[in-house]
């Protein structure tokens, strides 16, 4: 049987030279850094000695490091010495421009900015990364299913799979949060809804082609049941690539949940997020730009660590079949 | 001609599903519909809306009469608190759609005139130092998001710079589109990103079409470079682009939504976003639908249009 047809419409199978239009990047287009570096002087393109050599690179530390310093300040931010973003309010600063005693400044309640974006940081996290679990744990569950039966049951999963694909990502979202209320479990759950298929669509083409291997073959021969040869022959070879589409996953939801905010179905304020803080901030633009800066600071700096360290992955495992 | 009879069949069965999801959606609402629809009716206009909506009739039979009057172009009406007849789904439809329509089609016309010079360009230039300040450009891109890029247009180049408008505040019947002023910052927002990916794309493509023998023949020939990038290179290279250029016209519907609330454009997307806030159910279903049928069908066309264009995709396809 031919590999499924991303789109419900079947669209083209696409050449191997491209990998996905989306974030996903080829690995080779990567932006080489100058800086030599723990890597060999001789100028490899940094993820390309990620991706064949043992170091990892130095912006890939740099990468992780400023995604170690977002959890570390989302976990820990009620222990840090700053204002609660929603009870404390400055009366003597209304949308004071960034200070020693405001570093980011404060929008037009009075609630420090640098604040807000802490505090943000733990639903736009909680948001990015639960609602990837579940989408990886959901599509990929499908994914392997319909790849490994490829038959009546591969078919009718891959046809219920490209329906939800009929839809534009944010707009299903945005129809699932307004109908349901917004709440961050039904922001979760929404975008579980968008995300699981495309990463079933990973799953499921990866375990396509690992499925035809000897090893897979020789399993069967030695009378291994389905559900062990997609339990410890299938599954750890296809969660490397599953696990660099969810790193650009993850960075994909943090930018739709920013999305949902500006659209007015975002987390129910006051509670703080990334998405949130920016929207506050569109009512004074032109007086106090920090308010929506910061946050959206935020979202670029990570998700361009979250797309660095997908395509590292990716350069690694040699991983081809993604298209997110 | 099996083949695209083949297709048509599974886009119809395709549209009907999609049709009831959307349909479904009404059902997602928590409690009883009525109330959220239309909070502060008094409980005789409650039942009148009930009738309207059909919501005493069995489940199929309420698809079937919401789908036969979608068809129709019959979207239902906005609701009023006063008891009035509200304005119908359509018309205002009939304004939102052509400027949503114009924001994506111009935001594809710019982001394909920079990416493809840009593409070739680094493609021909690959492994220099121009390619590898292009390409960090490009990856710094991808992770802007547009609503980011947007909201800093209209932070410098609205509120301090004042070198354009950001906001439009005219007539709703009159489309902001038809003005660059107001149209300029909008498609660059949207098409910044698209850029970025088109770029990457044909620059892959181009590299490998570069090693090809008929290049080399080319070259050999003594035809320069020029000539041999645009009339032998870019050919073969551009299927993929444009493939996934056309594909994103439906994913960029989600990004034009945001946009669009952003600058205050009377399009789909800020029509959805009032409706959201106003809790206009009927409206807001209508236009997810409206927008997912759209994408289904620009997503058909290009499949239709790519084993049209390309033979090998053609008589593969007749296989299967």
């Amino acid at each position: 049987m031919p590999e499924q047809s991303p789109s419900p419409t079947g669209s083209p199978p696409r050449p191997p030279s491209e990998s996905g239009g989306g974030v996903a990047a080829t690995p080779e287009v990567v932006p080489a850094t100058d800086a030599a570096g723990p890597s060999p002087p001789d100028s490899v393109p940094e993820a390309e000695a990620a991706g064949h050599g043992r170091g990892l690179g130095v912006m890939a530390w740099v990468a992780i490091g400023w995604l170690v310093l977002v959890v570390l300040l989302a976990i820990l931010a009620p222990l840090l010495p700053i204002p609660d973003p929603v009870n404390d309010i400055d009366t003597n600063a209304f949308l004071a421009s960034p200070s020693s005693g405001h570093l980011l400044g404060t929008t037009s309640d009075g609630h420090d900015v640098l604040s807000m974006v802490i505090f943000g940081a733990r639903a736009s996290l909680i948001i990015g990364v639960g609602s990837i679990l579940a989408g990886f744990l959901v599509g990929g569950f499908l994914g392997i299913l319909s790849g490994y039966f490829k038959g009546r049951i591969g078919g009718v999963i891959g046809s219920v799979l490209d329906i939800f694909l009929a839809f534009p990502n944010l707009v299903l979202a945005l129809a699932i949060v307004s109908f349901m209320g917004q709440s961050i479990r039904n922001i979760v759950i929404a975008l579980a809804i968008v995300s699981a298929p495309v990463l079933a669509r990973i799953a499921r083409a990866s375990t396509l082609t690992w499925s035809e291997r000897e090893f897979v073959l020789a399993a069967r021969a030695q009378g291994a049941r389905h559900a062990r040869i997609m339990w410890r022959e299938i599954l750890p070879n296809v969660l490397p690539a599953m696990f660099s589409i969810a790193l650009l996953g993850i960075a994909v939801v943090i930018v739709a949940e920013g999305g949902l905010a500006i659209l007015g179905v975002g987390v129910k304020p006051p509670t703080p997020s990334w998405g949130n803080v920016i929207n506050d901030g569109r009512s004074d633009l032109a007086d106090a730009p920090w308010i929506t800066l910061a946050p959206s600071a935020a979202i670029f700096f990570t998700v361009l660590a979250l797309n660095y360290l997908g395509d590292v992955v990716r350069a690694r495992f040699d991983v081809r079949e993604s298209a997110l | 001609m099996r083949v695209i009879a083949v297709k048509l069949v599974r886009l119809v069965v395709v549209l009907l599903i999609v049709t009831f999801l959307c349909f479904l959606l009404m059902k997602l609402i928590p409690g009883d519909p009525v109330d959220k629809v239309a909070a502060f009716a008094t409980p005789e206009q409650k039942a009148v809306i009930r009738e309207q909506l059909g919501l005493e009739k069995p489940f199929f039979s309420q698809y079937w009469s919401w789908l036969s009057g979608f068809i129709t172009g019959d979207f239902g009406r906005y609701y009023t608190t006063n008891g009035a007849v509200g304005e119908t789904v359509s018309s205002v439809m009939g304004q939102a759609l052509p400027v949503s329509g114009l924001l994506l089609l111009y935001s594809q016309l710019l982001a394909l005139a920079v990416a493809i010079p840009a593409g070739i360009y680094t493609a021909y230039k690959a492994g220099t130092r121009v390619d590898g300040v292009a390409n960090t450009v490009a990856f710094g891109l991808l992770a802007l998001p547009n609503f980011v890029l947007a909201l800093v247009l209209v932070i410098y180049v609205g509120a301090q710079w004042k070198l354009l408008p950001t906001q439009w505040a005219g007539d709703p019947g009159v489309n902001p589109m038809l003005q660059w002023r107001y149209a300029l910052l909008p498609t660059i927002s949207l098409a910044a990103g698209q850029i970025a990916i088109y770029m990457r794309l044909l620059r892959t493509d181009m590299i490998d079409t570069l090693q090809e023998d008929f290049i080399t023949t080319a070259k050999a020939k003594g035809i320069p470079p020029r000539k041999v990038l645009l009339r032998h290179a870019l050919r073969p290279s551009s299927l993929t682009l444009l493939t996934v250029a056309g594909l994103n016209v439906g994913a960029l519907i989600g990004g034009a939504v945001v946009i669009e609330t952003i600058f205050g454009l009377p399009g789909v997307g800020r029509r959805i976003t009032e409706a959201i806030l106003a809790q206009q159910y009927v409206a807001l279903q209508s236009f997810v639908a409206v927008i997912a049928i759209t994408y289904v069908l620009v997503n058909f066309t290009v499949d239709i249009l790519y084993s049209v264009l390309d033979p090998r995709i053609r008589n593969a396809r007749a296989v299967t």
